[in-house]
């Protein structure tokens, strides 16, 4: 196909999508970004020539090719209607309530402008946000030079502060990366260059003996490390919620199970968007949408990327055996580098659990977090070897989720080249929640440059940047559990036995700032039902704390929002009958 | 800080036979209860055919509890209730509790601690069930509590997946309120439950039972869509190609429980696993000096009977270590595991005055016209006959042994075909 004549750009890639993928595919200029069209057999092709159509001097590219036969469904959208929203103007729409979105709206309440954050989930922090490990990387992953890199590092760097603003448990527990004497000296001069280049501080190679000593209870199968103190561990979710409702306490407006479903622009320029619950007029839009970005810049006519979701599935182990880890570890496989992703480890959690993976997987569904044996036990053969004492039998549970990547893999953080008031927030896969913070400075000061175009913009005079969390009576002392106790009894009347939540800590989520009453949201701010008994025992519990403290019937409480009732009818003799565990 | 000579943690038939044997003989004696009320997982337990060893009646599990209740309150034994121990620290030779309730953290000393927390259910990561996570798939237990006790249906047309008793018990409940049972599905090749739940709660209901089949994947984004079926091979691995699609909105399992250990870890008791519940010797001892298990956090059993029964023992054991502190000498007891799933005690205090030994085993397999024999070096201490043995059904024995004959020579447990 590349014959003699000079062919243009197109037509050179064009060539080699025939050449390497298939025939049925078509490509073409679509403003300053490829467009791919066609039916292709399998996913496989659909990933491959969108690779292939990567990086050609293309601002991005907008990957359409269907396989044969395969429908994928459409977006997933609460069933409620409603008027709730109808015909109000906003200065600022936040379209995601992901760590980013929430993060960008924290930031944004220090202005004089009104911020309305809508979610199309029954919580925040229901997709990426809470599907992965918590690890605030360090930034030597990305390469030198990208968005990635710039906003991982400085992201890093601001979490002692923002954890501490908001009150989230957050540590610099380091990470370690084992290698063997072929990664030893084939990596390491990469490494150290790629640390420099990106800013990355503290790197330190160990010995044998003393990465023994930080972690006693790793096997033997190593010669050395590289640790990476700067890295951290938070807990994903209660982040998110924290940069939340630290912006809904300086008057941003969260509205959750509202969902964007078409924008209307005119003259490149948005004027209302509208969802289930009515029309917004914002002055401005941000799109936080995560693995959705690529569908509401499609809204906005300003596609010029593609979401491919890069699904991920790790696995919870007892606290029981928290014990034998103390940080981050992995090892990478050899033959790794291009899959997109580390590869994974083992991680200590914020919380004391030991979590396994993640593992890499690309496939076509954003919102399938289903989970099947081949993926699990693969994780199970990777990466129980590193410790030992771990075995199958401490698994209490495991999940997956997607990465919102694109093909260029890298962040976009940027305001729209064609629509006048809309900012992208997208593309945001791993580093996302450790890039989050430095995230959203940026994208605040795009904010306000738009706006002030349209509007004064004035900072507000008291904008707190403090955030009380919930007490976690079982990490007080006992002095400070007793005093906390004594104000208020029923942080004494213990609920979750495994996690020892007690009935108070799940009545504050209740009245939290943003109010929530499903179980799954009560669990990623409390964590009743997070432990090894999964919530056997505390659901009725918990079920009947919502009743009397949301003002719900137990017929109306869910799992997670939707149509996921705990329970489907009465008994025979009819429910309601009196239960008193509490 | 308040002493007591023993302390009992559970107030389930364990805890509250325990916490009266205890009395009885002579110890001041406490019991704590993280629920509101006494009587442990009795109370969601409204079928009948408890006690037909203790009082010889059919109660209901609530009716069986209730008489133990009655019992401990008679005799003033007190009992903490929605009392919370976050942990227990040994300082010489008391035990201290730190424990927590409405009224805050208060430290409980003890001489002797009871362990009678119970168990927990396997769910269904634990079993390895993939696809999604949808509402609407439920332990036995979690199901059984929103019918019986907060009167709400958790599902209109389920599956079971496990023979164990509760799903047994469950199936015919949620039939009678009016829910549909599409079937049992059990891994293995033969039923967990016990028989006489397999024929009053499923045949006399026409709920089917199948054998060798499982769960494979759930479906279903915010309720259960359905699940798919797979039979298995004899190592019970899912075979391709026999995937099954059926259409429900609840998956309720019963399959397997776990005595509920973490306090006994803490307090470094090492673990049987073969029970997953501690060691012990016939009084019900741990390894640990001065710290006592008993009822399904011991092991798990089938009948409530035996598990008050433990707690009695153990509860009396208790008592007298605590009026005066003995040192043991612990002869294990061999069991070959091929044959057995497990014996309780594992272990016999050869310096004890106590040379009557009640123990609890399952065969592995169900094997017929066998004999258990147990011996110490040569001498027979217990011969019994049975036509059949099967694993769901727990065979319980007593013996007595000689002292000085025992002396260094373990015990051990034969089967035997005749």
């Amino acid at each position: 196909m590349n014959g003699g004549a000079v062919l243009g750009r197109i037509e050179k890639i064009q060539g080699e999508i025939i050449n390497s993928v298939s025939k049925n595919i078509f490509c073409a200029e679509k403003r300053n970004s490829i467009l791919l069209e066609g039916e292709v057999e399998t996913y496989e092709e659909v990933i491959k020539a969108g690779k292939l159509a990567t990086n050609r001097g293309y601002k991005g590219v907008i990957n359409n090719i269907k396989v044969k036969g395969l429908t994928l469904p459409s977006r997933k959208h609460p069933k409620l209607i409603d008027n709730k929203l109808e015909r109000k103007k906003v200065d600022v729409l936040i379209i995601g309530g992901g760590v980013i979105g929430s993060a960008i709206a924290r930031e944004l309440s220090k202005w004089e402008i009104s911020i309305l954050l809508i979610d199309k989930e029954d919580d925040l922090a229901v997709h990426a946000s809470s599907r992965n490990n918590g690890m605030i990387h360090p930034g030597i992953d990305p390469n030198p030079k990208t968005k990635k890199a710039y906003y991982n590092v400085q992201g890093n760097k601001l979490y002692s502060k923002v954890a501490k603003e908001l009150d989230v448990s957050f540590e610099r527990c380091g990470n370690i990366v084992l290698y063997d004497a072929w990664y030893g000296k084939i990596i390491s001069p990469v490494l150290k260059l790629r640390a420099r280049l990106n800013g990355v501080e503290g790197m330190k190679y160990l010995s044998k003996r003393e990465t023994k000593e930080l972690e006693p209870y790793i096997y033997d199968d190593f010669i050395g490390s590289v640790i990476f103190p700067t890295t951290g561990i938070v807990s994903p979710y209660k982040m998110t919620i924290a940069f939340a409702e630290n912006a809904v306490l300086n008057g941003a407006e969260v509205s959750l199970n509202t969902a964007a479903l078409s924008i209307k622009c005119e003259d490149r320029k948005i004027i209302y968007v509208d969802t289930n619950r009515g029309r917004i007029f914002p002055k401005i839009v941000i799109n936080a949408a995560g693995v959705h970005a690529d569908e509401i810049a499609e809204m906005a006519d300003d596609r010029f990327f593609t979401i491919h979701p890069r699904k991920g599935h790790i696995l919870i182990l007892d606290k029981k055996k928290g014990q034998f880890l103390n940080s981050i570890v992995s090892k990478p496989a050899i033959n790794q580098s291009k899959s997109g992703t580390k590869g994974g480890g083992v991680t200590k959690t914020i919380d004391g659990n030991i979590l396994v993976g993640p593992d890499a997987v690309e496939q076509p569904f954003k919102e399938d977090y289903s989970t099947n044996k081949e993926n699990i036990d693969n994780i199970i053969n990777k990466h129980f070897p590193i410790l030992p004492l771990i075995s199958p039998s401490d698994i209490i549970t495991y999940f997956s989720g997607n990465r919102a990547a694109t093909y260029e893999e890298d962040f976009i953080i940027e305001k729209s080249e064609y629509v006048k008031n809309l900012i992208h927030a997208a593309g945001i896969q791993s580093p996302g929640l450790a890039s989050a913070p430095a995230i959203a400075l940026d994208i605040e000061k795009m904010a306000v440059e738009v706006l002030s175009t349209m509007m004064e913009v004035k900072p507000k005079e008291k904008w707190n940047p403090y955030r009380k969390g919930i007490p976690e009576l079982f990490k007080m002392s006992e002095k400070e559990r007793n005093e906390y106790i004594k104000k208020r009894p029923d942080y004494g009347i213990i609920i979750c036995r495994c996690e020892e939540i007690s009935k108070g800590e799940i009545v504050d989520a209740i009245n939290s700032p943003i109010p929530v009453n499903s179980l799954d949201a009560i669990k990623r701010r409390v964590r009743p039902g997070m432990g090894r008994c999964q919530g056997a025992f505390c659901t009725p519990s918990v079920a009947k704390i919502i009743e009397e403290n949301a003002n719900k019937n137990i017929l109306e409480i869910t799992k997670k929002g939707g149509e996921s009732y705990l329970v489907v009818e009465e008994t025979k003799k009819g429910g309601g009958a009196q239960f008193g565990i509490l | 800080m308040e002493f007591y000579d023993v302390v009992v943690l559970g107030a389930g038939p364990a805890g509250l036979a325990a916490g009266l044997s205890s009395y009885e003989e002579g110890a001041n004696t406490l019991i704590i209860e993280r629920e509101k009320y006494p009587g442990g997982i009795l109370k969601q337990c409204i079928h009948d055919g408890f006690g037909l060893v203790e009082f010889k009646e059919r109660l209901t599990g609530p009716e069986y509890a209730e008489r133990f209740i009655k019992m401990v309150r008679n005799k003033k034994i007190p009992i903490l209730t929605s009392t919370f121990v976050t942990s227990i620290k040994k300082e010489e030779e008391i035990f201290i509790l730190s424990v927590v309730s409405k009224d805050g953290i208060i430290k409980v000393g003890a001489k002797a601690i009871i362990l009678a927390n119970g168990c927990r259910e396997r769910t269904s990561k634990q079993i390895g069930i993939h696809g999604t996570r949808p509402s609407g798939v439920m332990t036995a237990g979690l199901a059984q509590y929103f019918v019986n006790i907060m009167g709400y249906l958790p599902c209109k047309k389920c599956i079971i997946l496990g023979s164990g008793d509760i799903g047994l018990i469950m199936a015919r409940r949620l039939t009678l309120e009016g829910a549909k049972v599409l079937g049992v599905y059990e891994v293995k090749n033969s039923p967990s439950g016990l028989t006489r739940n397999i024929v009053q709660c499923l045949n006399d209901f026409s709920i089917p039972l199948y054998l060798s089949k499982t769960i494979t994947k759930i479906s279903g984004d915010d309720r259960v869509e359905g699940v798919e079926i797979c039979d298995v091979d004899e190592n019970m691995k899912p075979i391709k190609g026999t995937e099954k699609f059926i259409e429900c909105d609840g998956v309720i399992l019963s399959v397997g429980l776990i005595p509920e250990n973490e306090i006994a870890e803490s307090l470094n008791v090492e673990i049987d696993n073969a029970t997953k519940g501690p060691y012990v010797d016939q009084n019900f001892m741990t390894k640990v000096d001065g710290i006592f298990s008993c009822g399904n956090a011991l092991h798990v059993n089938d009948l409530v009977d035996y598990v008050t029964e433990s707690g009695r023992l153990a509860g009396k054991s208790a008592a007298k270590y605590a009026s005066s502190k003995y040192k043991r000498a612990l002869n294990p007891i061999e069991i070959p595991l091929n044959k057995f799933l497990y014996a309780v005690p594992q272990y016999i205090d050869i310096n004890s005055d106590n040379n009557k030994v009640v123990m609890y085993l399952r065969s592995r397999d169900i094997v017929k016209n066998v004999k258990v024999i147990i011996k110490s070096r040569n001498e027979i201490l217990y011969e019994k006959r049975y036509t059949h043995l099967n694993p769901p059904e727990m065979e319980r024995i007593v013996f007595d042994f000689n002292r000085s004959s025992l002396n260094d020579y373990s015990i051990k447990i034969l089967m035997q075909e005749g």
